[in-house]
Protein backbone atom coordinates (compact mmCIF):
# COMPACT_ATOMS: atom_id res chain seq x y z
CA UNK A 1 0.00 0.00 0.00
CA UNK A 2 2.73 2.42 1.09
CA UNK A 3 4.72 1.41 -1.97
CA UNK A 4 1.90 2.22 -4.39
CA UNK A 5 1.20 5.55 -2.68
CA UNK A 6 4.88 6.47 -2.90
CA UNK A 7 5.01 5.36 -6.51
CA UNK A 8 2.14 7.72 -7.38
CA UNK A 9 3.38 10.68 -5.31
CA UNK A 10 6.81 10.46 -6.92
CA UNK A 11 5.24 10.49 -10.39
CA UNK A 12 3.27 13.69 -9.65
CA UNK A 13 5.94 16.20 -10.80
CA UNK A 14 6.13 14.41 -14.15
CA UNK A 15 2.34 14.30 -14.45
CA UNK A 16 2.09 18.04 -13.64
CA UNK A 17 4.74 18.85 -16.22
CA UNK A 18 3.03 16.81 -18.93
CA UNK A 19 -0.33 18.44 -18.23
CA UNK A 20 1.15 21.96 -18.31
CA UNK A 21 3.21 21.30 -21.41
CA UNK A 22 0.82 19.35 -23.61
CA UNK A 23 -2.74 19.70 -22.31
CA UNK A 24 -2.92 23.24 -20.93
CA UNK A 25 -0.05 24.42 -23.15
CA UNK A 26 0.49 27.21 -20.67
CA UNK A 27 4.29 27.11 -20.64
CA UNK A 28 6.05 30.01 -22.35
CA UNK A 29 9.61 28.74 -22.24
CA UNK A 30 9.36 24.92 -22.32
CA UNK A 31 13.08 24.11 -22.17
CA UNK A 32 13.62 26.35 -19.14
CA UNK A 33 10.47 24.96 -17.51
CA UNK A 34 11.61 21.34 -17.98
CA UNK A 35 15.01 22.19 -16.48
CA UNK A 36 13.38 23.73 -13.44
CA UNK A 37 10.80 21.04 -12.72
CA UNK A 38 13.09 18.05 -13.33
CA UNK A 39 16.04 19.64 -11.53
CA UNK A 40 13.97 20.60 -8.51
CA UNK A 41 12.26 17.19 -8.37
CA UNK A 42 15.56 15.29 -8.58
CA UNK A 43 17.15 17.47 -5.89
CA UNK A 44 14.23 17.23 -3.46
CA UNK A 45 13.83 13.47 -3.94
CA UNK A 46 17.56 12.77 -3.50
CA UNK A 47 17.70 14.88 -0.34
CA UNK A 48 14.72 12.90 0.94
CA UNK A 49 16.65 9.64 0.45
CA UNK A 50 19.42 10.81 2.77
CA UNK A 51 16.91 12.30 5.22
CA UNK A 52 14.92 9.02 5.53
CA UNK A 53 17.16 7.77 8.33
CA UNK A 54 16.52 11.01 10.23
CA UNK A 55 12.74 10.57 10.05
CA UNK A 56 12.41 6.94 11.17
CA UNK A 57 10.73 7.93 14.45
CA UNK A 58 8.12 9.84 12.52
CA UNK A 59 7.69 7.65 9.45
CA UNK A 60 9.81 4.67 8.44
CA UNK A 61 10.37 4.50 4.70
CA UNK A 62 13.88 3.05 4.78
CA UNK A 63 12.52 -0.04 3.02
CA UNK A 64 11.70 2.10 -0.01
CA UNK A 65 14.97 3.99 -0.17
CA UNK A 66 16.08 2.27 -3.36
CA UNK A 67 12.85 3.05 -5.16
CA UNK A 68 12.89 6.69 -4.02
CA UNK A 69 16.54 7.02 -5.03
CA UNK A 70 15.81 5.60 -8.47
CA UNK A 71 13.07 8.17 -8.91
CA UNK A 72 15.61 10.87 -8.08
CA UNK A 73 17.86 9.41 -10.76
CA UNK A 74 14.92 9.28 -13.20
CA UNK A 75 14.28 13.04 -12.85
CA UNK A 76 18.02 13.75 -13.14
CA UNK A 77 18.00 11.68 -16.34
CA UNK A 78 15.10 13.74 -17.74
CA UNK A 79 17.05 16.87 -16.77
CA UNK A 80 20.07 15.60 -18.72
CA UNK A 81 17.95 14.53 -21.71
CA UNK A 82 16.43 18.02 -21.79
CA UNK A 83 19.98 19.36 -22.09
CA UNK A 84 21.00 16.83 -24.73
CA UNK A 85 17.86 16.60 -26.89
CA UNK A 86 16.04 19.94 -26.66
CA UNK A 87 18.71 22.41 -25.54
CA UNK A 88 21.71 21.03 -27.46
CA UNK A 89 19.54 19.55 -30.22
CA UNK A 90 21.51 16.28 -30.18
CA UNK A 91 24.72 18.12 -31.08
CA UNK A 92 27.17 15.83 -29.31
CA UNK A 93 30.22 18.04 -29.83
CA UNK A 94 28.31 21.02 -28.38
CA UNK A 95 27.46 18.97 -25.27
CA UNK A 96 31.10 17.94 -24.79
CA UNK A 97 32.39 21.46 -25.38
CA UNK A 98 29.88 23.07 -23.01
CA UNK A 99 30.54 20.41 -20.38
CA UNK A 100 34.29 21.00 -20.43
CA UNK A 101 33.87 24.77 -20.74
CA UNK A 102 31.30 25.80 -18.16
CA UNK A 103 31.82 24.94 -14.45
CA UNK A 104 28.07 25.20 -13.93
CA UNK A 105 27.57 22.36 -16.40
CA UNK A 106 30.51 20.09 -15.49
CA UNK A 107 29.56 20.11 -11.81
CA UNK A 108 26.11 18.92 -12.82
CA UNK A 109 27.63 16.28 -15.10
CA UNK A 110 29.90 14.91 -12.37
CA UNK A 111 26.89 14.62 -10.07
CA UNK A 112 24.91 12.90 -12.83
CA UNK A 113 27.75 10.42 -13.44
CA UNK A 114 27.70 9.50 -9.75
CA UNK A 115 23.94 8.95 -9.98
CA UNK A 116 24.33 6.69 -13.04
CA UNK A 117 26.88 4.61 -11.13
CA UNK A 118 24.55 4.35 -8.13
CA UNK A 119 21.54 3.45 -10.26
CA UNK A 120 23.44 0.65 -12.03
CA UNK A 121 24.85 -0.76 -8.81
CA UNK A 122 21.53 -0.62 -6.97
CA UNK A 123 20.54 -4.18 -7.88
CA UNK A 124 20.74 -6.62 -4.98
CA UNK A 125 23.77 -8.41 -6.33
CA UNK A 126 25.82 -5.38 -7.29
CA UNK A 127 24.76 -3.39 -4.23
CA UNK A 128 26.46 -5.96 -1.97
CA UNK A 129 29.72 -5.32 -3.77
CA UNK A 130 29.46 -1.58 -4.25
CA UNK A 131 27.34 -0.25 -1.38
CA UNK A 132 30.26 1.40 0.40
CA UNK A 133 30.75 3.60 -2.66
CA UNK A 134 27.17 4.78 -2.37
CA UNK A 135 28.43 7.32 0.15
CA UNK A 136 29.28 9.26 -3.01
CA UNK A 137 25.70 10.54 -2.83
CA UNK A 138 26.94 13.18 -0.38
CA UNK A 139 29.43 14.45 -2.95
CA UNK A 140 26.74 14.39 -5.65
CA UNK A 141 24.34 16.37 -3.46
CA UNK A 142 27.00 18.95 -2.63
CA UNK A 143 27.67 19.40 -6.35
CA UNK A 144 23.95 19.56 -7.12
CA UNK A 145 23.54 22.34 -4.56
CA UNK A 146 26.36 24.38 -6.09
CA UNK A 147 24.93 23.69 -9.56
CA UNK A 148 21.52 24.92 -8.40
CA UNK A 149 22.94 28.10 -6.86
CA UNK A 150 25.02 28.80 -9.97
CA UNK A 151 21.94 28.42 -12.18
CA UNK A 152 20.33 31.47 -10.54
CA UNK A 153 20.83 34.97 -11.87
CA UNK A 154 20.59 36.20 -8.30
CA UNK A 155 19.45 34.67 -5.04
CA UNK A 156 16.10 35.79 -3.70
CA UNK A 157 14.30 34.79 -0.50
CA UNK A 158 12.71 31.49 -1.70
CA UNK A 159 16.02 30.26 -3.05
CA UNK A 160 17.81 31.23 0.17
CA UNK A 161 15.09 29.20 1.91
CA UNK A 162 15.95 26.07 -0.09
CA UNK A 163 19.63 26.53 0.68
CA UNK A 164 18.77 26.87 4.38
CA UNK A 165 16.76 23.60 4.32
CA UNK A 166 19.70 21.86 2.63
CA UNK A 167 22.08 23.15 5.31
CA UNK A 168 19.74 21.93 8.06
CA UNK A 169 19.61 18.43 6.53
CA UNK A 170 23.41 18.44 6.16
CA UNK A 171 23.80 19.52 9.79
CA UNK A 172 21.44 16.77 11.05
CA UNK A 173 23.29 14.15 9.00
CA UNK A 174 26.59 15.31 10.44
CA UNK A 175 25.28 15.07 14.01
CA UNK A 176 23.86 11.63 13.21
CA UNK A 177 27.23 10.42 11.96
CA UNK A 178 29.07 11.81 14.99
CA UNK A 179 26.64 10.13 17.39
CA UNK A 180 26.98 6.85 15.48
CA UNK A 181 30.78 6.95 15.61
CA UNK A 182 30.85 7.69 19.34
CA UNK A 183 28.47 4.86 20.16
CA UNK A 184 30.59 2.27 18.41
CA UNK B 1 -30.34 81.89 -1.29
CA UNK B 2 -30.13 78.63 -3.03
CA UNK B 3 -29.04 75.89 -0.71
CA UNK B 4 -28.66 72.48 -2.21
CA UNK B 5 -29.40 69.87 0.38
CA UNK B 6 -28.10 66.63 -0.88
CA UNK B 7 -30.03 63.69 0.50
CA UNK B 8 -27.97 60.99 2.07
CA UNK B 9 -28.92 58.40 -0.53
CA UNK B 10 -27.66 60.50 -3.40
CA UNK B 11 -24.09 59.45 -4.06
CA UNK B 12 -21.68 60.49 -6.74
CA UNK B 13 -21.73 58.70 -10.05
CA UNK B 14 -18.10 57.69 -9.68
CA UNK B 15 -18.93 55.85 -6.50
CA UNK B 16 -21.36 53.64 -8.41
CA UNK B 17 -19.32 52.55 -11.39
CA UNK B 18 -16.21 50.60 -10.53
CA UNK B 19 -13.10 52.35 -11.84
CA UNK B 20 -12.12 49.34 -13.88
CA UNK B 21 -15.38 49.23 -15.81
CA UNK B 22 -15.31 52.99 -16.22
CA UNK B 23 -11.86 52.75 -17.80
CA UNK B 24 -13.11 50.05 -20.11
CA UNK B 25 -16.10 52.04 -21.38
CA UNK B 26 -14.34 52.98 -24.58
CA UNK B 27 -13.14 49.44 -25.15
CA UNK B 28 -16.71 48.31 -24.83
CA UNK B 29 -17.99 50.91 -27.27
CA UNK B 30 -15.20 50.27 -29.72
CA UNK B 31 -15.77 46.55 -29.70
CA UNK B 32 -19.37 47.27 -30.64
CA UNK B 33 -18.36 49.74 -33.31
CA UNK B 34 -15.63 47.49 -34.62
CA UNK B 35 -18.07 44.65 -35.04
CA UNK B 36 -20.20 46.83 -37.34
CA UNK B 37 -17.43 47.91 -39.68
CA UNK B 38 -14.67 45.34 -39.44
CA UNK B 39 -16.58 42.16 -39.72
CA UNK B 40 -16.08 39.33 -37.33
CA UNK B 41 -12.47 38.36 -38.01
CA UNK B 42 -10.72 41.26 -36.31
CA UNK B 43 -13.12 41.27 -33.39
CA UNK B 44 -12.56 37.58 -33.01
CA UNK B 45 -8.80 38.12 -33.05
CA UNK B 46 -9.09 40.85 -30.43
CA UNK B 47 -11.25 38.67 -28.24
CA UNK B 48 -9.34 35.42 -28.72
CA UNK B 49 -5.86 36.69 -27.97
CA UNK B 50 -7.00 38.95 -25.13
CA UNK B 51 -5.59 41.95 -26.94
CA UNK B 52 -7.09 45.16 -25.58
CA UNK B 53 -8.75 47.37 -28.16
CA UNK B 54 -6.06 49.83 -29.31
CA UNK B 55 -6.16 53.22 -27.57
CA UNK B 56 -3.11 54.87 -29.15
CA UNK B 57 -2.73 56.80 -32.41
CA UNK B 58 0.47 55.85 -34.13
CA UNK B 59 2.18 55.25 -37.44
CA UNK B 60 1.90 51.57 -38.20
CA UNK B 61 5.04 49.56 -38.92
CA UNK B 62 5.27 47.73 -42.23
CA UNK B 63 7.26 45.03 -40.43
CA UNK B 64 10.20 45.36 -42.84
CA UNK B 65 11.99 42.31 -41.46
CA UNK B 66 8.88 40.16 -41.78
CA UNK B 67 9.07 39.01 -38.16
CA UNK B 68 6.56 36.64 -36.58
CA UNK B 69 4.94 38.45 -33.66
CA UNK B 70 4.64 36.80 -30.28
CA UNK B 71 1.11 36.90 -28.90
CA UNK B 72 -0.07 39.64 -26.55
CA UNK B 73 -0.51 36.92 -23.94
CA UNK B 74 3.09 35.73 -24.23
CA UNK B 75 4.49 39.25 -24.09
CA UNK B 76 2.46 40.20 -21.03
CA UNK B 77 2.76 37.05 -18.90
CA UNK B 78 6.49 36.34 -19.07
CA UNK B 79 8.35 39.31 -17.65
CA UNK B 80 11.56 40.02 -15.81
CA UNK B 81 10.70 42.82 -13.40
CA UNK B 82 12.63 42.11 -10.19
CA UNK B 83 11.05 45.10 -8.41
CA UNK B 84 7.98 42.86 -8.12
CA UNK B 85 9.33 39.30 -8.09
CA UNK B 86 11.91 37.08 -9.78
CA UNK B 87 9.07 34.85 -11.01
CA UNK B 88 8.43 35.75 -14.64
CA UNK B 89 4.86 34.46 -14.48
CA UNK B 90 4.33 36.23 -11.16
CA UNK B 91 4.99 39.78 -12.37
CA UNK B 92 1.69 40.18 -14.26
CA UNK B 93 -0.25 39.14 -11.14
CA UNK B 94 1.52 41.67 -8.92
CA UNK B 95 1.89 44.62 -11.27
CA UNK B 96 -1.51 46.17 -10.44
CA UNK B 97 0.21 48.15 -7.68
CA UNK B 98 2.08 50.18 -10.28
CA UNK B 99 0.11 53.44 -10.26
CA UNK B 100 1.06 55.42 -13.36
CA UNK B 101 -1.29 58.37 -12.82
CA UNK B 102 0.49 61.75 -12.78
CA UNK B 103 3.75 60.06 -13.71
CA UNK B 104 6.69 62.45 -13.66
CA UNK B 105 10.07 62.15 -15.30
CA UNK B 106 12.95 64.17 -13.90
CA UNK B 107 15.71 65.21 -16.25
CA UNK B 108 18.98 66.53 -14.81
CA UNK B 109 22.76 66.41 -15.06
CA UNK B 110 24.40 67.97 -18.09
CA UNK B 111 21.32 69.70 -19.52
CA UNK B 112 20.56 73.34 -20.24
CA UNK B 113 18.13 73.28 -17.36
CA UNK B 114 16.77 70.47 -15.16
CA UNK B 115 13.19 69.56 -16.02
CA UNK B 116 10.23 67.89 -14.40
CA UNK B 117 8.15 66.43 -17.20
CA UNK B 118 4.58 65.20 -16.92
CA UNK B 119 4.31 61.95 -18.84
CA UNK B 120 0.86 62.62 -20.36
CA UNK B 121 1.88 66.09 -21.55
CA UNK B 122 5.21 64.84 -22.81
CA UNK B 123 4.00 62.19 -25.22
CA UNK B 124 1.46 64.55 -26.78
CA UNK B 125 4.42 66.49 -28.12
CA UNK B 126 5.72 63.59 -30.22
CA UNK B 127 4.48 61.37 -33.00
CA UNK B 128 4.10 57.80 -31.88
CA UNK B 129 5.32 55.08 -34.16
CA UNK B 130 5.20 51.32 -34.12
CA UNK B 131 8.46 49.36 -34.15
CA UNK B 132 8.40 45.60 -34.53
CA UNK B 133 11.61 44.39 -32.89
CA UNK B 134 13.26 41.20 -31.80
CA UNK B 135 13.76 41.15 -28.02
CA UNK B 136 16.55 38.86 -26.76
CA UNK B 137 17.05 38.19 -23.06
CA UNK B 138 20.55 37.46 -21.77
CA UNK B 139 19.06 34.31 -20.20
CA UNK B 140 18.58 32.81 -23.65
CA UNK B 141 14.89 33.36 -24.46
CA UNK B 142 13.52 35.76 -27.01
CA UNK B 143 10.34 37.19 -28.49
CA UNK B 144 9.13 39.63 -31.14
CA UNK B 145 7.22 42.65 -29.85
CA UNK B 146 5.25 45.35 -31.71
CA UNK B 147 6.32 48.29 -29.55
CA UNK B 148 4.87 51.78 -29.86
CA UNK B 149 7.01 54.69 -28.84
CA UNK B 150 8.97 57.80 -29.64
CA UNK B 151 12.50 58.01 -30.91
CA UNK B 152 14.89 58.62 -28.02
CA UNK B 153 16.72 61.00 -30.35
CA UNK B 154 13.64 63.25 -30.56
CA UNK B 155 13.30 63.21 -26.78
CA UNK B 156 16.97 64.14 -26.34
CA UNK B 157 16.63 67.05 -28.73
CA UNK B 158 13.61 68.22 -26.76
CA UNK B 159 15.35 68.25 -23.35
CA UNK B 160 18.54 69.87 -24.71
CA UNK B 161 21.59 68.23 -23.15
CA UNK B 162 24.88 70.15 -23.06
CA UNK B 163 27.47 69.38 -25.69
CA UNK B 164 29.79 67.73 -23.15
CA UNK B 165 27.19 65.08 -22.27
CA UNK B 166 28.60 61.72 -23.39
CA UNK B 167 26.18 59.32 -21.75
CA UNK B 168 22.52 59.16 -20.84
CA UNK B 169 21.52 57.41 -17.63
CA UNK B 170 18.05 56.10 -16.73
CA UNK B 171 16.56 55.07 -13.40
CA UNK B 172 13.41 53.12 -12.62
CA UNK B 173 11.04 54.64 -10.08
CA UNK B 174 12.04 54.03 -6.45
CA UNK B 175 8.89 53.43 -4.41
CA UNK B 176 8.48 50.63 -1.87
CA UNK B 177 4.69 51.03 -1.90
CA UNK B 178 4.62 50.08 -5.57
CA UNK B 179 7.57 47.72 -5.82
CA UNK B 180 7.63 45.20 -2.94
CA UNK B 181 11.18 43.96 -3.57
CA UNK B 182 12.53 47.48 -3.02
CA UNK B 183 11.36 47.33 0.59
CA UNK B 184 13.16 44.13 1.56
CA UNK B 185 16.41 45.74 2.70
CA UNK B 186 19.32 43.30 2.62
CA UNK B 187 16.96 40.62 1.26
CA UNK B 188 16.22 42.64 -1.86
CA UNK B 189 17.13 40.62 -4.93
CA UNK B 190 19.30 43.41 -6.40
CA UNK B 191 20.22 46.97 -5.48
CA UNK B 192 17.65 49.66 -6.29
CA UNK B 193 16.87 51.88 -8.07
CA UNK B 194 17.53 49.94 -11.26
CA UNK B 195 20.00 51.89 -13.39
CA UNK B 196 20.79 51.66 -17.08
CA UNK B 197 22.72 53.80 -19.51
CA UNK B 198 23.73 54.32 -23.10
CA UNK B 199 26.52 56.06 -24.88
CA UNK B 200 25.16 59.14 -26.62
CA UNK B 201 25.70 57.73 -30.13
CA UNK B 202 23.77 54.59 -29.11
CA UNK B 203 21.02 56.74 -27.64
CA UNK B 204 20.46 58.77 -30.80
CA UNK B 205 20.59 55.76 -33.10
CA UNK B 206 17.36 55.54 -35.06
CA UNK B 207 16.51 52.12 -33.58
CA UNK B 208 16.49 53.31 -29.97
CA UNK B 209 13.04 54.25 -28.68
CA UNK B 210 11.21 55.20 -25.52
CA UNK B 211 8.26 52.82 -25.70
CA UNK B 212 4.88 53.78 -24.27
CA UNK B 213 2.81 50.90 -25.56
CA UNK B 214 2.58 47.64 -27.44
CA UNK B 215 0.00 45.98 -29.68
CA UNK B 216 -1.63 49.40 -30.16
CA UNK B 217 -2.35 50.00 -26.47
CA UNK B 218 -0.70 51.79 -23.57
CA UNK B 219 2.20 49.92 -22.02
CA UNK B 220 0.96 47.10 -19.75
CA UNK B 221 2.19 47.59 -16.19
CA UNK B 222 4.17 44.34 -16.15
CA UNK B 223 6.07 45.47 -19.26
CA UNK B 224 7.26 48.72 -17.64
CA UNK B 225 4.43 51.24 -17.78
CA UNK B 226 4.15 54.04 -18.56
CA UNK B 227 7.44 54.51 -20.35
CA UNK B 228 10.46 52.30 -20.91
CA UNK B 229 13.56 52.10 -23.02
CA UNK B 230 13.84 49.67 -25.96
CA UNK B 231 17.29 49.03 -27.45
CA UNK B 232 16.72 46.04 -29.74
CA UNK B 233 20.35 45.11 -30.46
CA UNK B 234 21.19 44.76 -26.76
CA UNK B 235 20.20 42.11 -24.22
CA UNK B 236 16.83 42.83 -22.65
CA UNK B 237 18.18 44.06 -19.31
CA UNK B 238 19.39 47.24 -21.02
CA UNK B 239 15.79 48.13 -21.88
CA UNK B 240 14.95 49.66 -18.50
CA UNK B 241 11.31 49.81 -17.36
CA UNK B 242 9.10 52.45 -15.69
CA UNK B 243 11.57 55.30 -16.08
CA UNK B 244 11.38 58.10 -13.50
CA UNK B 245 14.80 59.75 -13.80
CA UNK B 246 17.00 60.58 -16.76
CA UNK B 247 20.35 62.29 -16.45
CA UNK B 248 23.14 63.21 -18.81
CA UNK B 249 26.72 62.59 -17.70
CA UNK B 250 30.23 62.57 -19.03
CA UNK B 251 31.22 59.30 -17.39
CA UNK B 252 29.98 55.81 -18.13
CA UNK B 253 27.02 54.96 -15.88
CA UNK B 254 27.38 51.88 -13.67
CA UNK B 255 24.33 49.90 -14.80
CA UNK B 256 22.58 47.60 -12.32
CA UNK B 257 23.63 44.20 -13.63
CA UNK B 258 27.23 45.27 -14.07
CA UNK B 259 27.19 46.43 -10.44
CA UNK B 260 25.71 43.07 -9.34
CA UNK B 261 28.15 40.90 -11.28
CA UNK B 262 30.78 42.65 -13.44
CA UNK B 263 32.29 39.33 -14.55
CA UNK B 264 29.06 38.31 -16.24
CA UNK B 265 27.43 41.58 -17.31
CA UNK B 266 28.97 44.69 -18.77
CA UNK B 267 27.92 48.15 -19.85
CA UNK B 268 27.43 47.32 -23.54
CA UNK B 269 25.48 44.03 -23.39
CA UNK B 270 25.26 43.82 -27.17
CA UNK B 271 23.62 40.63 -28.39
CA UNK B 272 26.50 38.51 -29.64
CA UNK B 273 26.26 34.78 -30.45
CA UNK B 274 30.06 34.52 -30.55
CA UNK B 275 30.68 35.59 -26.96
CA UNK B 276 29.22 33.20 -24.38
CA UNK B 277 27.88 34.19 -21.03
CA UNK B 278 30.32 32.63 -18.50
CA UNK B 279 27.66 30.10 -17.51
CA UNK B 280 25.87 29.37 -20.78
CA UNK B 281 26.12 29.60 -24.53
CA UNK B 282 24.59 32.54 -26.41
CA UNK B 283 24.71 30.88 -29.83
CA UNK B 284 21.01 30.06 -29.95
CA UNK B 285 17.82 31.30 -28.37
CA UNK B 286 14.50 29.92 -27.23
CA UNK B 287 11.63 31.79 -28.87
CA UNK B 288 8.75 31.96 -26.38
CA UNK B 289 6.11 29.33 -27.03
CA UNK B 290 8.43 27.04 -29.01
CA UNK B 291 10.16 23.75 -28.17
CA UNK B 292 12.93 24.30 -30.69
CA UNK B 293 15.65 26.88 -30.67
CA UNK B 294 16.82 29.26 -33.35
CA UNK B 295 20.19 30.83 -34.10
CA UNK B 296 20.91 34.13 -32.40
CA UNK B 297 21.96 36.86 -34.84
CA UNK B 298 24.87 39.26 -34.40
CA UNK B 299 23.54 42.45 -32.78
CA UNK B 300 20.22 40.60 -32.68
CA UNK B 301 19.82 41.05 -36.43
CA UNK B 302 20.56 44.81 -36.46
CA UNK B 303 24.20 44.58 -37.55
CA UNK B 304 23.68 46.87 -40.53
CA UNK B 305 22.30 49.63 -38.34
CA UNK B 306 24.67 49.46 -35.36
CA UNK B 307 27.90 47.55 -36.11
CA UNK B 308 29.71 50.84 -36.94
CA UNK B 309 29.20 52.03 -33.36
CA UNK B 310 31.60 49.37 -32.08
CA UNK B 311 34.25 49.38 -34.79
CA UNK B 312 37.67 48.55 -33.39
CA UNK B 313 36.33 47.48 -30.00
CA UNK B 314 37.23 44.06 -28.58
CA UNK B 315 33.77 42.54 -28.15
CA UNK B 316 35.04 39.81 -25.85
CA UNK B 317 36.20 42.52 -23.45
CA UNK B 318 33.42 45.08 -23.77
CA UNK B 319 30.61 42.68 -22.88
Amino acid sequence: MKRIALFIVLLLPLACALVELFILQSVQDPIKYIYTITGASATVILFITIALSLMTKWINLIKYRRMIGLYGFFYALLHFLNFFILDAELDFSFVVKETLDKPFIYLGMIAFTILIFMAITSTKKLFKKFNRYHKLIYLALALVTIHFIMAQKSLSIPQLGYVLIILIIAYCKLIQQIVKKNSL
Amino acid sequence: MNIINKPSWQINENEVTPQELFDKRRTFLKLGAASLVAGSSIVEALAKDNIPVPNLDYIKSKNPNGLDLNTYDQITTYNNFYEFTTSKEGVAKMAHSLDTNNWKIFVDGLVEKPLELDFDDLIKKFTLEERIYRFRCVEGWSMVVPWIGIRLKDFIEYVKPLSNAKYIQFETLLDEEIFPDQGKGIFSTINYPYVEGLRMDEAINDLTILAVGLYGSSMPKQNGAPIRLVVPWKYGFKSIKSIANISFTNKEPLNSWQRENPREYGFYANVNPNVDHPRWSQKKERVLGKFFKQKTLMYNGYEKEVAHLYKGMDLTKFI
